[in-house]
């Protein structure tokens, strides 16, 4: 520890150099000023731990000094020395803030004593002081967590309400005060069940009020959304119930996608069932000999189900190609397309199908035509399946025809068809997993009723969407649109 | 078999009726089939078969369902046996199979099928339906009609 640090200051030589010589004996630092100016110069440039004062100097008196020790905010602790201590010097220097007096004359040991005991004092502030200095600090720290936390809190998505344990509302989150139809000032320090008994969460004033349990799990609806509450207690170290903190997830897309994929699978299940039931009975037709003992009866029997079995194939295939349109985002790079090739290449495919039904088919791509930004395969699944629709939905004769133009920011491929077209309350269903309309002209025509799910897909994929129009009889238009 | 039964298919998989006319056909039976639910009671107005068996999702996902529920109000009807065929029922677990025990009693169906199913398990459930309406055969059958 570095030695307690002392200012003498007294006009007479002898007495400032004899309190001097007895505290460097002592181990103490010691600085001597003879007029209260010099007094002044040196606290101002050095930090001490004591001063001793005359009261008497002949510039400045004690008191004024003291009153500058004060006023600079110092830190150290002072006795003054007078030898005519009377009542009203006392009563004058303690309102200045002095911490002792030692009447002149005085031992050596008196001194000391003073001495000790005030540079104890000092260590003591010093030490309190740090401590205080600490505490303050924390203090800001935690004010500053309190505001980090609050402002996190406030720009949660779920909505949260802390309630105190006489049940009084002590903070509610932006997402709380919006469901509530509040403002926050409105909440604070209100009856909890005051406030939610009047509004749409009502129904879980019951549950707030029900202390016994820390844990409290449950969904409630309110208009189109769903939401996941939960009410948690709030507990001090001796367990001691403090609050309840209600929060509500709104877990609606949750909700809608798991239900989405609920109706998909029962459906997928439906789909990949019948055709194995068909493919099962018509082999069973087989295997009883149900049409006697000529194998040439059965054939067209056996050719049904070899259908069946082709075309679960290619609903296998569908489902993959729509999974991977959903799920392996980033998998395969995009690319800068031309339209044309694919096109073009999209009609090629189709061009048997096309003679046999005596079908038509036209291109009109725009010259100058942007190419689209996407994986390559992407683009081909989406051709081939619209022409692929085109041709299989057409009016033997008919026509198909593609165009391609850059329209603004888009560039825009119409599938057009002149075939038996959709019903108009239809045409928001085609585009569901495996709905297909169930018509007199779709009777005979097969399907997985994936392919415009696969499209729509893909083309929102690619930052794009797709677009139908249609006239039933007249034919369909199917627009898909592409960032150019 | 003591003597031939008139059954209805009502089913929209041309595949699968195909199949049972041939199946049911090469035993002896009439097999009628329909392909929806409004063609299905344009042909019970004009006769009522011994035995139906019906495909629970057609138009939609419940189609034999109301459809039961509709050929039941009629008296006639009445004690016509229903097989419920169904591919769905035990995919979709315990909740439907909940549904389902209450449409059962409120459609009064004889039977729940799972699908696929073979030629030779309907046999089965039709013997077993109509081992008592062997000795009194549905007069209806004799519809003219028919």
């Amino acid at each position: 520890m570095t030695p307690a640090r002392i200012l003498v200051v007294d006009d007479e030589y002898g007495v400032r150099s004899g309190i001097r010589q007895i505290l460097e004996i002592e181990g103490y630092e010691v600085d001597e000023a003879a007029t209260g100016e010099e007094a002044l110069a040196l606290l101002d440039k050095a930090e001490y731990d004591v001063a001793f004062l005359d009261y008497r100097l002949p510039d400045i008196d004690g008191l004024t000094i003291l009153q500058n020790i004060k006023d600079g905010g110092l830190q150290l602790m002072t006795c003054m020395i007078t030898a005519y201590a009377n009542i009203d010097t006392a009563i004058a220097a303690t309102r200045q803030g002095v911490d002792f007096f030692l009447p002149k004359p005085f031992l050596p040991d008196d001194l000391l004593g003073v001495a000790e005991t005030l540079v104890r004092h000092k260590q003591a502030r010093t030490e309190a002081e740090r401590l205080r200095r600490e505490h303050e600090a924390s203090l800001l720290e935690l004010a500053e967590e309190k505001t980090q936390t609050h402002s996190l809190i406030s720009s949660l998505r779920d909505a949260v309400l802390v309630i105190n344990r006489d049940g009084e509302v002590v903070l509610a989150n932006r997402a709380m005060t919006v469901l509530l139809g509040m403002e926050e000032s409105e909440t604070l320090r209100h009856p909890a069940a005051e406030l939610l008994g009047e509004g749409p969460l009502a129904p879980l004033v019951e549950q707030l009020a029900a202390p016994q349990k820390d844990r409290t799990i449950g969904q409630l609806t309110l208009g189109e959304r769903t939401y996941m509450t939960s009410i948690v207690t709030f507990r001090a170290d001796d367990g001691a119930a403090l609050g309840r903190i209600l929060t509500l997830s709104d877990i609606s897309q949750i909700r809608r996608v798991a239900m989405e994929k609920e109706r998909f699978i029962r459906t997928m299940v439906h789909e990949l069932k019948s055709p194995l039931g068909a493919v099962r009975s018509l082999i069973e037709v087989v295997t009883d000999k149900s049409l006697g003992d000529d194998i040439e009866s059965y054939l067209p029997m056996l050719s049904r189900a070899e259908n069946r079995i082709d075309n679960l194939v290619q609903l296998i295939g569908d489902l993959l190609s729509l999974s991977r349109s959903e799920q392996a985002r980033g998998q395969t790079e995009p690319e800068l397309l031309e339209v044309e090739p694919v096109v073009s290449a999209a009609l090629d495919a189709q061009s048997e199908r096309l003679a046999a039904r005596h079908l038509t088919a036209q291109m009109e791509v725009e010259p100058d035509l942007p190419p689209v930004l996407m994986p390559a395969g992407d683009l081909d699944l989406i051709l081939s399946n619209l022409v692929g629709n085109a041709v299989k939905y057409n009016r033997d004769g008919g026509s198909v025809t593609v165009q391609a133009v850059h329209d603004g920011e888009w560039v825009r491929i119409d599938v057009k068809d002149t075939g038996i077209g959709i019903a108009e309350e239809n045409l928001f269903l085609v585009l569901t997993e495996f709905f297909r309309e169930k018509r007199p002209e779709t009777r005979d025509l097969e399907g997985s009723g994936l392919g415009l799910a696969i499209v729509k897909s893909l083309a929102e994929r690619a930052g794009g969407r797709l677009e139908i129009k249609s006239e039933l009889g007249q034919g369909s238009t199917f627009s898909v649109l592409l960032p150019a | 078999m003591s003597h031939p039964w008139s059954i209805l298919f009502v089913d929209d998989d041309r595949d699968f009726l195909d199949a049972q006319v041939a199946y049911f056909g090469s035993r002896g039976h009439t097999v009628h089939t329909t392909e929806s639910t409004q063609e299905t009671l344009d042909f019970l107005e004009a006769q009522v078969p011994d035995i139906i068996f019906l495909d629970l999702m057609m138009e939609r996902y419940d189609s034999g369902f109301r459809l039961a529920y509709q050929i039941r109000k009629q008296e006639r009807l009445d004690k016509t046996p229903i097989v419920m065929l169904s591919g769905v029922a035990r995919e979709t677990g315990e909740r439907f199979d909940q549904e389902g025990q209450g449409l059962l009693t409120w459609s009064r169906l004889d039977r729940f099928v799972d699908k696929p199913v073979t030629g030779r398990q309907l046999l089965a459930v039709a013997e077993e339906l109509l081992a008592h309406g062997d000795a009194e055969p549905n007069p209806s059958t004799d519809d003219p009609s028919s």
